[in-house]
């Protein structure tokens, strides 16, 4: 399966906590794709723990790359653009 | 050993309330069976497994559905995590290795603890977690460990310390807390003072106390007192207004437009502290001159009537502001020096002046501006002779270090005023954190190192010619409002909450009177005797 990857910025001032990262659970859950994010360089967490992404330990201003599993560009960006809302904090 | 009739246990008091009640004592140290390796087969362990995660969720429900608010987000927090299935697969990889289901479960938990750990903002998960470790465990084992809280009657709930699934099941009841551990920013003491729950935190005698002895909990006198005579409990002071006007001024603290307006609700003399920094926090990209002008206009107009006191971008640590240089030059958590953003970010310091300059023409507002975190005389300069370059307001700085604190007096010709902001002064000064205790019964700010350092930049600004405020937490206490008034605070900047109660306690009494009070404080050598002798001095009044 192909895998598009996106960059995101994280403007969340407390970073990926609690809730953003349980909102991004529900939509991982939601949509039955497989998605991963992290740090440039680093391993990639399953975004369909929160404890993995928890354990990221992302900070405010960080800028993370997400990847979807599907072949489909339009529903990769979707999700990719709602994970961005998710962790802009307001 | 059983507390006897009378006897004293210091602690540190939560709110004014005070209560009596039978005392209820919760253990937290239910003994869980040790783990050990598997007798039996992985499917039966992977079982007894998921039905304990099962029992263990349908309970968290349960408990969400008869709690409102931010108890029940607590328990959809824990729900989500306790059915997380990483930890689940974790657990299986546990007992595929030969461990019995509990020890499994056990482990795992503590594998994503140990991941999350030396996050400040991940500490209420990690407790989460260990929560959810026990009750999984204990339902494995068939131990009920869910608390037993009588519905009716007068309890005192005595314990280590509380998580927040225990506090959410508190019931009526519930009069009165005890911990034996645990500071006065704790998730109990907040929990406790929200719902007025008479509370005594970090009573490490308390341990001695038995289940349906009677208590008395006085908080102002951070204190219990064994018995049941509620006429021991120290009452809190209350000031009665005499004057129309406090003796000086009472501004507000605020860091956006919501804030303004909730400010100029209140009877604040204007604003002592607008905090610019949350304006910033969610652009990714500098926002221009104008979009900020535009901005600090509408707040400006919104802001009680009076001087508007706007601090320039105080950021950095928990605080990052993305497009600004000095994340790449602070260390994770520290906080840069007013100083080093000079350097580091002068150009958006520019645009920031400069647009604080023309939003105080278009509003025609009274504007001081002030530089936080400047450490130095010669930095101090380096801020006056920007901000002077820019704009026609009037030029200060926060103190917030004893390197500067000593200098005020030298100010003349480079600052117009200076605000105190005693939480970060007491940090430097004592190296303390807030949640801990081991400074004594008393708030910080009453050391006396503090309230002589604040002394000493009263005197030092008068020396100077110039005005002097604090805009720290303390302020906000309205007992130490007036120790301030006395030693020669020109003004008090406090949270919109507090404008009223400061105000009351300010319009009190007189100025000599403040003065009097804060010289029998200055005498005293510890934080206990300071807050003790303000109050008993105000009760002669």
């Amino acid at each position: 399966m192909p895998s598009i990857k996106g960059q995101i910025q994280v403007l969340d001032p407390i970073g990926l906590h609690a809730r953003p990262a349980s909102q991004i659970v529900n939509l991982v859950q939601e949509c039955g794709l497989e998605v991963t994010l992290g740090r440039a360089g680093e391993d990639f967490a399953k975004a369909s723990s929160v404890l993995r992404l928890l354990a990221l330990k992302i900070k405010c201003g960080e800028t993370l790359t997400v990847a979807v599993e599907t072949p489909d560009q339009l529903l990769a960006e979707q999700v990719i653009a709602k994970i961005e809302k998710m962790l802009r904090g307001d | 050993m059983t507390a006897a009739l009378g006897s004293i246990l210091k602690g540190l008091g939560v709110g004014d309330s005070s209560a009596v009640g039978e005392v209820l004592v919760i253990s937290q140290f239910t003994r869980l069976p040790e783990w050990t390796k598997s007798t039996k087969t992985k499917d039966v362990e992977i079982s007894e497994l998921k039905k304990a995660i099962e029992q263990v969720a349908n309970r968290l429900d349960d408990l969400r559905e008869t709690s409102a608010g931010v108890s029940s987000e607590i328990f959809q927090a824990q729900k989500m995590l306790l059915s997380d299935s990483e930890l689940f697969d974790a657990a299986v990889k546990n007992i595929n290795d030969g461990w019995c289901a509990s020890a499994a479960f056990g482990k795992a938990i503590e594998e994503f603890s140990d991941l999350l750990k030396g996050e400040k903002t991940l500490e209420e998960r990690v407790a989460d977690l260990q929560d959810l470790s026990k009750k999984v465990q204990a339902s494995i084992a068939g131990i009920e460990i869910t608390l037993s809280i009588p519905e009716t009657g007068s309890v005192v709930l005595v314990g280590e310390d509380f998580s927040p699934a225990d506090t959410a099941q508190f019931t009526e009841a519930v009069v009165g807390v005890i911990t034996y551990k645990g500071g006065p920013t704790s998730h109990t003491a907040i929990i406790c003072r929200s719902k007025s729950i008479a509370t005594v935190v970090c009573c490490p005698e308390a341990i001695n106390l038995e289940s349906g002895v009677k208590v008395v909990l006085d908080p102002v006198g951070n204190r219990v007192v064994v018995g049941e005579d509620r006429s021991l409990a120290t009452k809190a002071f209350e000031f009665v207004a005499i004057y129309n006007e406090p003796l000086i001024p009472v501004l507000a603290n605020i860091g956006s437009l919501a804030e303004a307006r909730a400010a100029s609700q209140t009877k604040a003399n204007g604003v002592g502290l607008f905090r610019t920094e949350l304006l910033y926090l969610s652009e990714s990209t500098e926002p221009s001159v104008d979009q900020q002008v535009e901005k600090y206009t509408e707040i400006l107009k919104s802001a009680p009537k009076g001087p508007v006191v706007i601090r320039t971008i105080d950021a950095g640590g928990d605080k990052a502001v993305p497009f600004l240089n000095m994340i790449n030059y602070s260390q994770p958590n520290q906080r840069p020096t007013g100083y080093q953003l000079l350097v580091t970010d002068r150009k958006f310091l520019e645009g920031q002046l400069q647009a604080l300059e023309l939003a105080r023409l278009a509003s025609g507002r009274e504007v001081w501006v002030m530089a936080p975190m400047i450490a130095t005389l010669e930095e101090a300069k380096v801020f006056s002779d920007l901000a002077r370059s820019v704009g026609g307001y009037q030029v200060g700085i926060t103190v917030e270090t004893p390197s500067i604190a000593s200098v005020v007096s030298e100010f003349a010709g480079i600052m117009d005023f200076v605000s105190v902001g005693t939480n970060d002064l007491a940090q430097y000064l004592f190296a303390s954190n807030r949640t801990d205790s081991s400074l004594g019964s008393s708030p910080d700010y009453w050391q006396p190192k503090l309230i002589q350092s604040v002394a000493q930049i009263a005197s030092g600004a008068k020396v100077a010619g110039i005005s002097s405020g604090v805009c720290g937490e303390s302020a906000s206490d309205p007992l130490f409002a007036v120790v301030l008034a006395g030693l020669g605070i020109e003004s008090v900047s406090v949270s919109n909450s507090q404008v009223t109660s400061v105000r009351n306690a300010l319009s009190s009494l007189s100025l000599s009177d403040a003065q009097e009070i804060a010289n029998q404080v200055l005498k005293q050598t510890t934080a206990e005797a300071a807050q003790k002798t303000a109050l008993s001095e105000i009760a002669k009044r």
